[in-house]
């Protein structure tokens, strides 16, 4: 019936030539084929994520079984001689590392992207444009051997510097306590914001330079610094597409797993302290999924997989429900 | 090359005969305009009475946008852009980078589509005060009403002030833009085309508070309508090519132009 519809639209823009019977019929056809074919590449998509979420849960039942669901989130036992596991560990490990990674990138992404797109004289924009944009080609596991072989030992050079200025804080230097290693949580969050830098300041960039000259000029014809500008005025005007943006990255720095495993350390034991190795629920799986020997282990990393995508899941419900109590926020009437 | 000045004083109307001779707002002295090699504006002179309304009037592309956006120095935020010469505003060059810091305190502008800020009502009006001005909410409170009176908004967004400014109709809009631009009290308020994208009552609203605005300041206004340059303005300017053509006073320009070109145009022989 639609395919109807829009037969009729084109004949009518078309009226003065008219079309020979057998063309029509075989547009009317074409049209239908395509409205299928639309229709199925769509239903496609949703039929392999819920295939994926149901293949996860099936597979992860028997540690679901053993251990529950509360007391595996809560559980910080990760034991493979004793066949207990608990995600504990590896769920923090997983909301820290994009934590500091998006601590590090959003504002750097921020003054990447105005630069570009605000401050930088023409001849530059693009070059820098386009050297941030690589930033995303490089392969992650070439970040993690980047991070193990060059960065971390280079890091381990200034750790024990952080140790006594941060470390010397009462409260918060707890979090920056430990040996020089080099490797751990904060590199692991660094060079995930290494790697999620490129994906939101180029979203950030993108919808900065769309910003309609007439508003900026506007602001900057009352006497705005470009600073006001960018704060008060871009960043408003672009501000679900700049959220949309970070999350983006959040996403990303979330379900990476070569790097971070390269860096992190990999112990299962949560530890206070960013400069103490960790695990993210990636890592972990990366690490141990040729070793899971018992069914029940194997069981539980699925499980933690199921986890992950739950913790996406969130992630994206927030954004969602951020971006609508911003919208009615901007409509309420006094 | 025509270097056109203000016609003699006693042939204005409104001024007395003894009166002294009026120092100009504003002055502008073989000023040259480039964008990159293209020379948009040609050597040219005129002056501007304070508390009038001027209007430039003129076919596409003749340059009074681009001589409107040398007086607040917006042409500054691109590269390859320049101007030579001097505009004085009250005695001093506007051009010399020393008078930048005050300069767009004192001339406002308004642009041909509405640009309110993506904030509130109330916001629109508070930041650009707040630039140059710390207030007590109260006294903000009682400047934002002022504006939105005088802009003869306040009515219809009293209960709404905290609404987002973008849900405002397009003549809405456009006052508040006004509102916005005369809250920071400037010496002189420079209008783009500020009705081109409005319907004829919301243009008589705007004209009627430009009308209003000349208390307090020095208005300017480029435009593409010749019955609102004849309207609302005591002043009028021709301009073509870059060039100042004619200025004179609007009856005078519109009645009895001196200026072939100026007479082609305004009974829409070309242009």
């Amino acid at each position: 019936m639609s395919s109807l519809d829009t037969a009729a639209r084109i004949d009518k823009g078309s009226a003065p030539i008219k079309p020979k019977a057998g063309e029509r019929i075989w547009r009317l056809t074409g049209d239908s084929l395509f409205h299928t074919a639309a229709r199925f590449a769509a239903f496609l998509a949703v039929a392999v994520l819920f295939a994926t979420v149901i293949a996860v849960a099936v597979d992860s039942w028997p540690a679901i079984k053993t251990f529950g669901v509360w007391s595996f989130l809560k559980s910080s036992q990760w034991d493979p001689v004793t066949n207990a596991f608990g995600a504990f560990p590896f769920i923090i490990g997983t909301l820290v590392s994009s934590a500091i990674a998006m601590v590090l990138a959003v504002p750097i992404s921020f003054g990447t992207a105005l630069f570009i797109a605000e401050i930088a004289p023409s001849w530059i924009k693009r070059p820098i444009a386009g050297a941030v944009e690589l930033l995303a080609a490089i392969p992650s596991i070439v970040y993690g051997l980047w991070g193990l072989v060059v960065f971390a030992p280079a890091f381990a050079q200034i750790e024990p510097g952080i140790n006594s200025t941060l470390g010397a804080i009462p409260g918060v230097g707890l979090l920056f306590q430990g040996p020089p290693m080099g490797i751990g949580m904060l590199s692991a969050g660094i060079i995930l914001a290494i790697m999620i830098l490129p994906y939101i300041s180029s979203v950030m960039r993108d919808v900065f330079m769309a910003v309609p000259w007439s508003l900026r000029e506007s602001a900057y014809a009352m006497g705005c610094t470009t600073w006001e500008v960018a704060w008060h005025i871009m960043l408003p005007y672009t501000r679900s597409a700049v959220i949309g943006g970070i999350f983006l990255g959040l996403g990303r720095a979330l379900g990476e797993t070569m790097a971070v495993t390269f860096v992190i350390g990999n112990s299962n034991v949560l530890s206070a302290s960013l400069l103490m190795p960790g695990a993210t629920i990636p890592s972990v799986l990366a690490n141990e999924f040729t070793e899971a020997t018992s069914k029940l282990y194997l069981s539980s990393l699925i499980y933690l997989g199921l986890i992950l995508i739950g913790v996406t899941l969130a992630v994206r419900l927030l954004a969602v429900l951020l971006l609508r109590r911003l919208a009615s926020r901007e409509g309420a009437s006094t | 090359m025509l270097n056109v000045s203000l016609p003699p004083k006693p042939s204005n109307p409104a001024a007395g005969d003894n009166e002294q001779p009026c120092p100009a707002k504003l002055a502008v002295r073989n000023l040259n305009f480039f964008y990159g090699k293209f020379q948009a504006i040609k050597n040219i002179n005129v002056e501007i009475r304070p508390n009038t309304v001027t209007a430039f009037i003129g076919p596409s592309g003749c340059g009074k946008s681009t001589l409107l956006r040398v007086f607040n120095r917006i042409y500054d935020m691109y590269p390859g852009q320049r101007a030579e010469g001097e505009v004085l505003l009250d005695g001093e060059n506007i051009l010399d980078p020393s008078s930048f810091p005050k300069l767009r305190a004192k001339v406002g502008m308004v642009f041909q589509k509405p640009t309110p800020f993506p904030m509130s009502i109330y916001e629109n009006i508070a930041f650009g005060i707040r630039l140059y001005e710390k207030l007590n909410r109260s006294e903000m409170d009682d400047r934002v009403r002022h504006a939105l009176i005088g802009a003869g908004l306040w009515h219809e967004v009293e209960g709404k002030l905290n609404q987002s400014a973008l849900r405002l109709s397009g003549g809405q809009q456009q006052r508040l833009c006004i509102a916005r631009a005369l809250a920071i009290q400037p010496e002189i308020l420079l209008l783009d085309e500020p009705c081109s994208a409005l319907d004829p009552i919301s243009t008589a609203k705007i004209e009627e508070l430009m009308y209003r605005s000349k208390e307090d300041c020095t208005l300017i206004i480029v435009t593409h309508n010749m019955q609102q340059a004849a309207r609302a303005s005591e002043f009028t300017a021709f301009m073509l090519s870059g060039e100042l053509i004619e200025v004179s006073e609007t009856t005078q320009i519109f009645t009895n132009p001196s200026d072939k070109r100026t007479e082609d145009y305004i009974t829409g022989r070309f242009g």
